[in-house]
């Protein structure tokens, strides 16, 4: 049965990757800027995908094809 | 956040510093400087005129090197064959820092000097031969036709002669007689006049001289097959030898007379065969010395101007230098007391040491031991905003700055452009085949970049190169929503088990698809390829997705204002300005993206309600509040819930207008009945004109201050309140249409996927059906159409489209939310960047 929760586990994966982002980037010029970048894609990234999967949960339409006998 | 090292978030701290600098070491010092390419010097002489300024007689004589050097290389460049300049990074670096500086500009100016008047004699002594053989030659065509006319005219001769047999023409006679002895000679008793004339002013020269002569004449003229190319411009002109006898002296003058004033050249022709024969052996003699004289020195001016070319590159790059140099130290104020000159600029904070260590390596260079100072100096000014690019984000922060230059110390877009502006072109782009092209193409110019960066690239393809890191990023985000969107090169991919089956027998002519229970674990479902309702679907899906997006990306450009607050210690506005807009968004916007995301998580079949419609849902929140049809509700309460958040965003804003001003005006009275204390101290920071602060700074009379301290108040007041109207209306419109903006990502994403699917129907797909030989060919020539047109029409130009409104998207929708971009560039003495231009 497809259902909406998958989308949660995925946050808090997300979620807990962005954490590590933010404490294990090594300090130095960049540090700012790999830290920003790794989190804001990974939001990006998860944002695009939950809400592609969720569109596809439970869906108001069916594909319809016009039956093309082989 | 990484205080440690100053990071893109925001502008570098810089700071004003003064040099003060000793005569003898100045010019080496700024040399040192514009190496290092840390400082921009202010103008401490703005009132003087700069042809008074001190260095102005260095600045001529540079200029008139400069003029010496621009003249090399236009005459190289005109010369037919390529001479070869020798690259900067390969020449010999010239010296002018230093204890023999002077000597060695001194060299280079007389050098320049010599090389230039040798090239000007040789190009003069070239242009005089190159004339001179185009008159020997044009002689040598007159003397050719006009042998080939004697010689006809001998041949009619005897045919007069027998014609004319009677007394009635005594003279003719006469000379007949006399011409019997010569016979090795034909002798003409009319005389004549040879030379060339331009064929296009032949038949006006034939008329006028009919006219003038009324006919006494006889005239005769061939064409010159080659035409004359004139050497310095390289104009060719056709022309004709013509040979005009007519008898008489004042006919023969008046003849001359007209040929001259209608361009033609006139050659000294002798009657005499031999004499004619002589001529040509000597013009044939004087043409072959000639063109071997021209030869030479034409291989002369060639090796001098690859000498020339050898040392061109080093000669313009110390002449800009020194240019640079000397306009940097007209700038400097001349200290008597301390008899140094003194400079003032701004440079990074962070960038002090090393500026020290350049000076002192200045100092060392030039041989003297007294070293310039360098003062830190406290400043009211606004410093300029600099942020430290590497390769990678240089790109991302030009295309930020060209909307404006952050104020300083403001959040700086530029570092989440990084990720949000590929992605934004992404969502708009998607498909993994022409983002794999996208990448490839950028990885192919970054793999390249040394070699590249040297090269001279052209404006197009420069500007291509410049930004290759962002077409990187572009590429690797566009194959990352080419997956979700489950797009390649208008085919699926069908990585995971689809969420759609196919009943196996068609009852009807439409067969429609049975949900399995799966969902696709990643991206659009497979099973949506080729069904005819699939627009219906992907359609509902992007808009809701670009506005999802749009509302969080405009939520977060939102919350950047909350650091420029904190910085610039304005903390009222975090609640007059920021909380009212925040609660207006999210009330209005952010409540459509959560019911946009409760709708989808509700399976309607099973559900008691049917499914709402989402835009008559919001709209009706406004037009009706507060009632909703409980046939189609989303939630139970759902009326209720619609009229708070309607009355909070409606709260907000006279929040908006009203708040702030409200606090100026408290303040204002505050200041005014404590007398004028604490000036300047509250209020944020104001546009003050230099003459203003000079004036508070040098402390004038206490009554100029009154004045202007309550004009200012009234100013202020009047200001904060149109500042405050105009920022309400154009936050809470905009809201409304930047949120429908958005939509953008949706109609180019499908634009992009329409063309792509188009594109694939009318080329290839017409011939994978063919066999045999033929099929094979055609299929291979498709194919390169394809791919050419894939390239070019969906790679290239739907890039740029989708490049353009995502950049769109981040100048307005995201910067208004936040940006104030009042700053100024840094732009310091950097002689590495005259290289760039």
């Amino acid at each position: 049965m497809s259902s909406s929760l998958p989308t949660l586990f995925i946050l808090a994966i997300v979620l807990a990757l962005m954490a590590c982002a933010w404490f294990f980037t090594p300090k130095g010029p960049q540090q700012t800027l790999i830290r920003t970048s790794f989190m804001l894609s990974l939001a990006c990234c998860y944002l695009m995908w939950m809400v592609t999967y969720l569109a596809q949960v439970h869906p108001l339409e069916r594909p319809r094809k016009a039956f093309v006998p082989e | 956040m990484g205080d440690e090292y100053p990071s893109l978030f925001r502008s570098e701290q810089m700071s004003l510093v003064q040099l003060i600098v000793p005569t003898e070491v100045a010019h080496d010092t700024i040399a040192e400087l514009g190496e290092l390419g840390n400082v921009e010097f202010k103008d401490l002489n703005p009132d003087v005129n700069p042809f008074q300024r001190s260095y102005v007689g260095e600045i001529r004589r540079v200029d008139e090197m400069a003029r010496r050097v621009r003249f090399f290389s236009s005459q190289i460049e005109k010369d037919k064959d390529k001479v070869p300049i020798r690259p900067l990074y390969d020449s010999a670096p010239l010296l002018t820092v230093g204890p023999r500086a002077a000597h060695t500009m001194d060299e280079l100016d007389v050098k320049l000097a010599e090389h230039e008047t040798r090239l000007i004699q040789m190009n003069d002594s070239y242009q005089l031969l190159s004339e001179r053989t185009k008159e020997l030659v044009e002689a040598r065509h007159v003397l050719r036709e006009t042998a080939v006319f004697f010689e006809r005219a001998s041949g009619y001769q005897q045919d007069v002669r027998s014609s004319f047999d009677d007394s009635s023409a005594p003279l003719l006679q006469h000379d007949d007689r006399e011409q019997q002895y010569s016979s090795s000679n034909i002798q003409f008793d009319l005389e004549f006049v040879a030379g060339t004339i331009e064929r296009s002013r032949l038949p006006t020269f034939e008329r006028v001289l009919w006219r003038v002569l009324r006919g006494n004449l006889y005239m005769n003229h061939t064409d010159i097959q080659e035409p004359f190319v004139d050497p310095t411009t390289g104009v060719e002109t056709r022309k004709n030898v013509f040979i005009i006898f007519a008898h008489g002296d004042t006919l023969l003058a008046k003849i001359r007379k007209v040929a001259e004033s209608m361009g033609a050249t006139l050659y000294p022709i002798d009657a005499n065969a031999d004499k004619r024969a002589e001529s040509m052996r000597e013009v044939t003699a004087r043409l072959e010395d000639l063109q071997v004289v021209l030869f030479n020195t034409g291989i002369n001016r060639r090796a001098e101007l690859v000498t020339i070319g050898e040392s061109l590159a080093s000669w313009q790059d110390v002449v800009r230098k020194e240019k640079l140099i000397y306009e940097t130290l007209n700038l400097l104020i001349y200290d008597v007391r301390r008899k140094t000159l003194i400079a003032e600029g701004w440079c990074p904070t962070r960038d002090i040491p090393m500026i020290q260590v350049a000076l002192r390596h200045a100092t060392e260079e030039s041989g003297t031991n007294v070293p310039p100072i360098l003062h830190d100096l406290k400043t009211n000014k606004t410093p300029p905003t600099f942020n430290r690019t590497n390769r990678f984000t240089e790109g991302f922060q030009t295309i930020m700055d060209a909307y404006g230059i952050a104020s300083y110390q403001e959040v700086n877009p530029g570092l989440f452009a990084v990720i949000t502006f590929p992605f934004l072109f992404a969502v708009m782009f998607g498909d993994i085949g022409h983002g794999f092209i996208t990448f490839m193409s950028a990885a192919i110019m970054i793999l390249l970049e040394r070699r590249l960066l040297k090269a001279d690239l052209g404006e197009i393809f420069g500007m291509f190169f410049f930004g290759r890191y962002i077409i990187l990023m572009m590429g690797l985000f566009s194959m990352y929503t080419g997956l979700l969107y489950n797009d390649i090169f208008s085919k699926s991919l069908h990585l995971f088990a689809s969420g759609w089956s196919w009943p196996e027998d068609p009852g009807n002519q439409t067969v429609t698809a049975i949900p399995n229970g799966h969902t696709y674990i990643f991206g659009l479902d497979p099973g949506w390829h080729g069904a005819d309702n699939a627009l219906l679907f992907t359609n509902s899906y992007k808009m809701k997705m670009s506005i999802v997006l749009g509302v969080v990306h405009m939520t977060f450009a939102l919350c950047l204002q909350v650091p420029n607050h904190l910085r610039f210690k304005r903390y009222t506005d975090i609640w007059t300005n920021f909380v009212p807009q925040m609660i207006f968004l999210q009330s209005i916007f952010g409540y459509l993206v959560v019911c946009i995301i409760y709708k989808w998580t509700i399976d309607w079949e099973t559900s008691p309600t049917g499914p709402p419609s989402l835009l008559n849902m919001l709209i009706s929140m406004f037009l009706s509040p507060g009632t909703v049809d409980p046939d189609t509700q989303l939630y139970r309460g759902q009326s209720t819930v619609q009229v708070i958040l309607l009355g909070l965003a409606f709260v907000c804003v006279p929040w908006m207008l009203i708040a702030k001003p409200y606090l100026e005006w408290k303040e204002m009275q505050k200041i005014h009945g404590q007398g004028y204390i604490g000036l300047g101290t509250d209020e944020a920071p104001r546009d003050i004109s230099d003459t203003v602060m000079e004036g508070e700074e040098e402390g004038n009379g206490r009554a100029v201050v009154e004045a202007m301290e309550e004009e200012h108040e009234q100013h202020d007041f009047g200001e904060v309140v149109i500042h405050q109207v105009i920022h309400t209306i154009e936050f809470c419109l905009g809201c409304i249409s930047h949120t429908a903006s958005y939509l953008r990502l949706w109609a180019l994403s499908l634009a992009h996927a329409q063309l792509s699917e188009v594109l694939w129907t009318m080329t290839i797909e017409g011939v994978l059906g063919m066999s045999g030989v033929f099929g094979i060919i055609a299929i291979l020539l498709m194919g390169v159409v394809w791919f050419i047109l894939t390239v070019g029409i969906l790679c290239v130009m739907e890039g740029l489209s989708a490049f353009l409104h995502a950049l769109r998207l981040h100048w307005v929708e995201a910067n208004s939310k936040h940006y104030e971009a009042g700053g100024y560039e840094f732009a310091p003495l950097s002689f590495a960047s005259l290289d760039e231009n």
